[in-house]
C-alpha cells in the first residue's frame, strides 16, 4: 500500500508540476540531426497514389503501392505483382525473394519478385497491423505488427489511445511457424537484423530498441524528436532510420490531457485532431500549430511542425551521425521508407506520395565532415 | 593655451617597490580619443587610475591644461574635470539607476520623483534605454555600463576615461557606444579608453599608446597603426596569426551526447530552450547579452532554478538531473567557469593555491572534515605550473594577479573537480592576447581529451576560432546551429537578430 500510495501521490505532483511522465519536452533537432533542406531538394523519381513501402535487393527498387508491386525503372515505375489487398509491407530477401504483408493481417514469401505464385503464406490470425518485414538471421523473416487495436491506417488512433500493443515477429518459412519474441510495444514499426539483434522501432516511444531472439530488449536509441518507423541496412555498415512524423510540446500536451484527448477523439474528425500528421496544411480547419504562424509571410522553418520528413543515418552502434530533413516549409514529409540501391538512397515520402533518390557519394561526403 | 588637456611626466607608481607603471610619459589632446592598449599587467589601469585620483604617483608630475594637478581621490579628480567608467562597476547594487546618478550632487532635500524625473529626460537626452528606477543590482552589464557612462556624461567631465567599455557590450551596443564617444568627441570632451579590442582602438582612436611592462612603447596616429603592428607593439612577438587563431579546417566529430537541455524555462529570460551538447567536442555558444545564454548553463550548472512548474527537462546523458545548488552539479561532473570571475570566480584575498583547493573540496558530498595545507599547496603548485599561471608563488592572492591569470586560476579550480562537461563563460573577457592563446590552447585540449565542451562568448572571431560547432541564441532560445565549418560571421549575427 505504501509504495502504490507514494507512487499515486507521486504521479499527482508530476501532474501538477510537469515533470516525470507528466512533463510536455522535446528534444530538439541539433547534432547529426541538424536540420537541412536535402529531403526537400532530393530529385523526385515518381509520384504513387497509394505507396506504402520500399524494398531494395541492391540494385532494383520495388515500391508497395495500393495492392500492386512496382520496381523503378528510370524515372517511371513498372507494375510486376498485383494483390487483391493493401499492401502494408515490402521486402527483398537474400536469394531473390520477396515477402509481402496484406491488409496487415497475412504474409506472403515469394521465391522470386516476379515469379507468380506465392511460395509460402502466413496466414495468422494474431496478425493485425503488420507494417515492416526484414530479412532476419538464419533465413527467418522479421515482422512488426505494430499494433493489436488498431489497423495500421489507423496509426494516429492508437497513439491517441497511447496503445501498447505493438509485438515483434519472427516467421520463419521453412516451418510456416509465427512466434512472437516481444510484445507490448508502443507500436512496433520496423524491423532490421543488426548482429545477433533486431532492432526495432518503438515509435511512441520514441526509440528504437536492439532485441535479442529470446526476446531480452535493450534501448538501442532513446529520446527521439521525432516518431520512429522503418529500419534498413546501410552498404558502408550502419542502418537508415526513417521517421515519419516529428513530435511537439502541443501533442505531447495533449497526450497527457485525458478527458480532452477522449473528447476530441469522439466528437472531431481525425484529420483535424490535435496529432501528427504525414501531411498537412491542405485545409483552414487544421489545428493552429507554430509552424501555421507566418511571420512576414514567411513560415519560420524552424517552427513546430504538424507533419515533417526526416531519415537519419545511423552508425553500426546506432548513434546518429547525419540527417536528412524536410521541414515544415517543405512538402516531402511523412518519410516511412528509405532504401539503398544502385548508389543512391531511395526514400519514400507518403505524405505526397513521392518517391525521391539521393547520390549516396554525396550523402557520404557530408558524413565524413 | 596648450593643444594638451592632460599630460603625464615621468610616471612613477610604485606598489611594494615593484612598478606597475614606470617613467611614463603620455599626452591627451583637447577634443582627442586616445586609446591605451597592451597585454594584461602592462600599466594601462593604474596609468588611467592615477588620471581618474584613484591612485597617487609615487614619483613623476600631472598637468591639466597646463597646471601641475596630483587628486587624491576620485572626486577631486572630478572637480578638475575628470572622471572614469571603471571596468568593474563602481555603481552601488541596491540603489536605483537616478540614485545612482545622483549620488554625491544630493541636495538638503531631496524629492525622489524630482530625481526619476530629471534622470529620465537625461538618460532619454542620450537615447540611453535604461528605467531610472529599475535596482542596479538587477541590470544586466550592459545596462549598468550605461548607467556608468551616464554618470560620467552628467558630471560634465572634460575628460572621460574608459577602462573595458565594451567588454560586456552586444556588436550593437558596441556601435551605438561609438557613435556616443564620437558624440561626446564633438561636444570637445577628450577621452581616453582602454580596449583588448583592437579593431576597436583602430576604428575609434585617434591616437593609439602601447605600454609593455609598465613602460610606454609608442604612441602614433591610429592611421599609422594596423593589427600586427599594435600585437608587435603590445607583446614584442607576433601573434597576430595565432590570436584567436585561424578557422578550422576540420573540426571534431560529436562524441556520445553528455547534455540535453528540453524546453527549459526561467522567466523572462529563457524561453522554452533545447539543445544539445556532445563530448569531445567545443560547443560555441553566441547571443546578444539577453540572449540567455548564460542563464541557461547556470541553471544546467544548479547556479539559478528553472521555472518549478513547467521548467523543462535537464539530461546529462540518460539521466534527468535538476541541481539545486552548484555543488551538486560538480558532483555530477558539470564545471561553470563564471563570466563574472571577480564576482563569481574566486575569494580576492585568498591565495591561488586555496582558491583552486576550495574547487577541489566542491567535489566532496558532505565536505570534508580535515583540510590538508599541505595538499591545498601541492594542488596549487600542479595547477598552477600546468596552466602556467604567471605569479611570484602559490602563496600570492589572486588579486594581485593579472586578468589573464585571475582568469587562469578560475579555470584550475573547476578543473581541479575533474569535470566532464565544462562550461566556459566569455573565457576570455578582459584577459590578455598572450593569455588569450593559452586558454583556447586549454579549452582545445580538454576536447580532445574527450570532455564536453560549452564555450559562451560574445565575441565572434572566438566563437568561429574556437567551437566544432555553434549555437546560436535569440530571446531566451537557441534558434540556429551552425557547424564551424559553415558559419560566418554575418550567418551567426543574422540568425542571432532575426
Amino acid at each position: 500500500m505504501g509504495p502504490r500510495l507514494i507512487g499515486v501521490l507521486r504521479s499527482l505532483a508530476d501532474n501538477w508540476l510537469g515533470r516525470g511522465e507528466a512533463t510536455v519536452t522535446v528534444p530538439s533537432f541539433d547534432g547529426a540531426l541538424k536540420p537541412n533542406q536535402q529531403l526537400e531538394s532530393a530529385q523526385t523519381v515518381a509520384n504513387f497514389d497509394a505507396a506504402e513501402d520500399l524494398a531494395s535487393d541492391g540494385e532494383n527498387v520495388y515500391v508497395a503501392d495500393g495492392p500492386v508491386v512496382r520496381v523503378i525503372e528510370g524515372i517511371g515505375a513498372r507494375e510486376i505483382r498485383r494483390f487483391d489487398r493493401q499492401i502494408s509491407a515490402l521486402c527483398c530477401l537474400p536469394g531473390g525473394g520477396l515477402a509481402v504483408a496484406l491488409a496487415g493481417r497475412e504474409v506472403r514469401v515469394f521465391g522470386a519478385a516476379s515469379v507468380a505464385q506465392g511460395s509460402v503464406a502466413f496466414p495468422d490470425a494474431g496478425m493485425n497491423s503488420v507494417n515492416a518485414l526484414s530479412a532476419g538471421p538464419g533465413g527467418i523473416l522479421v515482422a512488426t505488427d505494430g499494433s493489436r487495436a488498431q489497423t495500421s491506417e489507423r496509426w494516429a488512433h492508437d497513439l491517441m489511445e497511447k496503445g501498447k500493443t505493438g509485438r515483434l515477429l519472427s516467421l520463419d518459412p521453412a516451418t510456416r511457424r509465427v512466434r512472437e519474441i516481444v510484445n507490448g510495444l508502443a507500436y512496433a514499426f520496423g524491423a532490421c537484423a543488426a548482429g545477433g539483434e533486431i532492432l526495432v522501432s518503438e515509435s511512441w516511444r520514441h526509440r528504437v530498441l536492439a532485441v535479442s531472439d529470446d526476446g531480452r530488449k535493450r534501448v538501442a536509441l532513446d529520446n527521439l524528436p521525432a516518431y520512429p518507423s522503418r529500419l534498413s541496412p546501410a552498404a558502408t555498415g550502419g542502418f537508415w532510420l526513417t521517421c515519419f512524423v516529428a513530435r511537439t510540446q502541443l501533442v505531447e500536451f495533449v497526450l497527457r490531457e485525458n478527458a480532452y484527448r477522449g473528447r476530441m477523439m469522439k466528437e472531431i474528425a481525425p484529420e483535424f485532431w490535435i496529432a501528427p500528421r504525414l501531411r498537412s496544411g491542405a485545409s483552414f480547419e487544421e489545428p493552429m500549430q507554430g509552424a501555421h504562424i507566418k511571420t512576414m509571410g514567411v513560415i519560420k522553418p524552424w517552427a513546430p511542425p504538424r507533419s515533417y520528413g526526416l531519415v537519419i543515418r545511423l552508425n553500426a552502434k546506432g548513434t546518429p551521425v547525419h540527417s536528412l530533413h524536410s521541414r515544415v516549409d517543405g512538402v516531402n514529409h511523412g518519410v516511412v521508407s528509405a532504401v539503398e540501391a544502385g548508389g543512391a538512397l531511395y526514400v519514400l515520402a507518403k505524405g505526397p506520395g513521392r518517391l525521391l533518390r539521393l547520390p549516396l557519394a554525396g550523402l557520404e561526403a557530408e558524413m565524413v565532415r | 593655451m596648450s593643444d594638451n588637456i592632460l599630460e603625464l611626466r615621468k610616471a612613477t607608481k610604485l606598489y611594494s617597490e615593484v612598478p606597475a607603471i614606470d617613467g611614463v610619459d603620455f599626452e591627451l589632446r583637447r577634443g582627442e580619443i586616445h586609446a591605451l592598449v597592451g597585454e594584461n599587467g602592462a600599466g594601462k589601469s593604474t596609468l588611467t587610475k592615477v588620471m581618474a585620483g584613484v591612485v597617487t604617483l609615487s614619483s613623476g608630475s600631472m598637468l591639466i591644461d597646463g597646471r601641475p594637478v596630483a587628486p587624491r581621490s576620485p572626486l577631486e579628480a572630478r572637480h578638475l574635470g575628470v572622471a572614469m567608467v571603471f571596468q568593474e562597476n563602481s555603481l552601488v547594487p541596491t540603489m536605483t539607476v537616478a540614485q545612482n546618478l545622483f549620488l554625491g550632487q544630493e541636495r538638503f532635500y531631496n524629492r525622489l520623483r524630482g530625481i526619476y524625473i530629471a534622470a529620465q529626460q537625461f538618460l532619454q537626452s542620450l537615447n540611453f534605454d535604461v528605467t531610472p528606477t529599475a535596482t542596479v543590482g538587477m541590470l544586466g552589464a550592459a545596462k549598468k555600463q550605461m548607467v556608468e557612462i551616464a554618470r560620467a556624461v552628467l558630471h560634465q567631465a572634460k575628460i572621460i576615461i574608459f577602462d573595458e567599455p565594451t567588454a560586456s557590450l552586444t556588436p550593437e551596443e558596441k556601435k551605438y557606444f561609438f557613435d556616443l564617444v564620437r558624440d561626446l568627441k564633438r561636444r570637445g570632451v577628450s577621452i581616453v579608453f582602454i580596449s583588448h579590442a583592437l579593431e576597436e582602438a583602430l576604428l575609434l582612436a585617434d591616437r593609439i599608446t602601447v605600454l609593455r611592462d609598465g613602460k610606454h612603447v609608442v604612441t602614433d596616429d591610429a592611421a599609422k597603426f594596423d593589427r600586427a603592428r599594435i600585437v608587435q607593439a603590445m607583446v614584442g612577438r607576433d601573434l597576430s596569426n595565432t590570436l584567436y587563431g585561424a578557422r578550422k579546417a576540420r573540426v571534431r566529430p560529436p562524441g556520445a551526447r553528455a547534455l540535453t537541455v528540453q524546453n527549459l524555462k526561467m522567466a523572462p529570460i529563457v524561453k522554452n530552450n533545447s539543445l544539445s551538447v556532445f563530448a569531445g567536442q567545443i560547443t560555441g555558444v553566441f547571443g546578444l547579452v539577453g540572449a540567455g545564454r548564460t542563464e541557461t548553463f547556470k541553471i544546467v550548472a544548479g547556479v539559478l532554478k528553472r521555472d518549478f512548474v513547467h521548467g523543462g527537462e535537464i539530461f546529462l546523458g540518460a539521466r534527468p538531473v535538476r541541481f539545486r545548488v552548484p555543488a551538486s552539479a560538480v558532483r555530477a561532473g558539470v564545471a561553470y567557469v563564471t563570466e563574472d570571475r571577480k564576482v563569481e570566480g574566486f575569494f580576492e584575498t585568498m591565495s591561488i593555491a586555496r582558491n583552486i583547493y576550495l574547487g577541489l573540496l566542491a567535489k566532496f558530498p558532505r565536505g570534508r572534515f580535515l583540510t590538508s595545507r599541505t595538499e591545498a599547496d601541492r594542488t596549487g603548485e600542479s595547477w598552477i605550473s600546468q596552466l602556467k599561471v604567471r605569479a611570484i608563488g602559490k602563496g600570492v592572492k589572486v588579486v594581485e594577479l593579472s586578468g589573464g591569470n585571475q582568469q587562469k586560476v578560475v579555470i584550475a579550480k573547476s578543473l581541479a573537480q575533474e569535470p566532464s562537461l565544462i562550461i566556459f563563460d566569455e573565457p576570455t573577457r578582459g584577459v590578455d592576447v598572450g593569455a588569450i592563446v593559452e586558454i583556447h590552447d586549454l579549452i582545445n585540449r580538454l576536447a580532445d581529451e574527450g570532455k564536453a565542451v560549452v564555450v559562451i562568448s560574445s565575441y565572434l572571431p572566438e566563437i568561429l576560432a574556437i567551437s566544432d560547432r555553434i549555437l546560436v541564441c535569440r530571446q531566451g532560445k537557441v534558434v540556429e546551429e551552425f557547424s564551424a565549418l559553415d558559419a560566418t560571421e554575418e550567418k551567426i549575427m543574422y540568425a542571432a537578430i532575426h
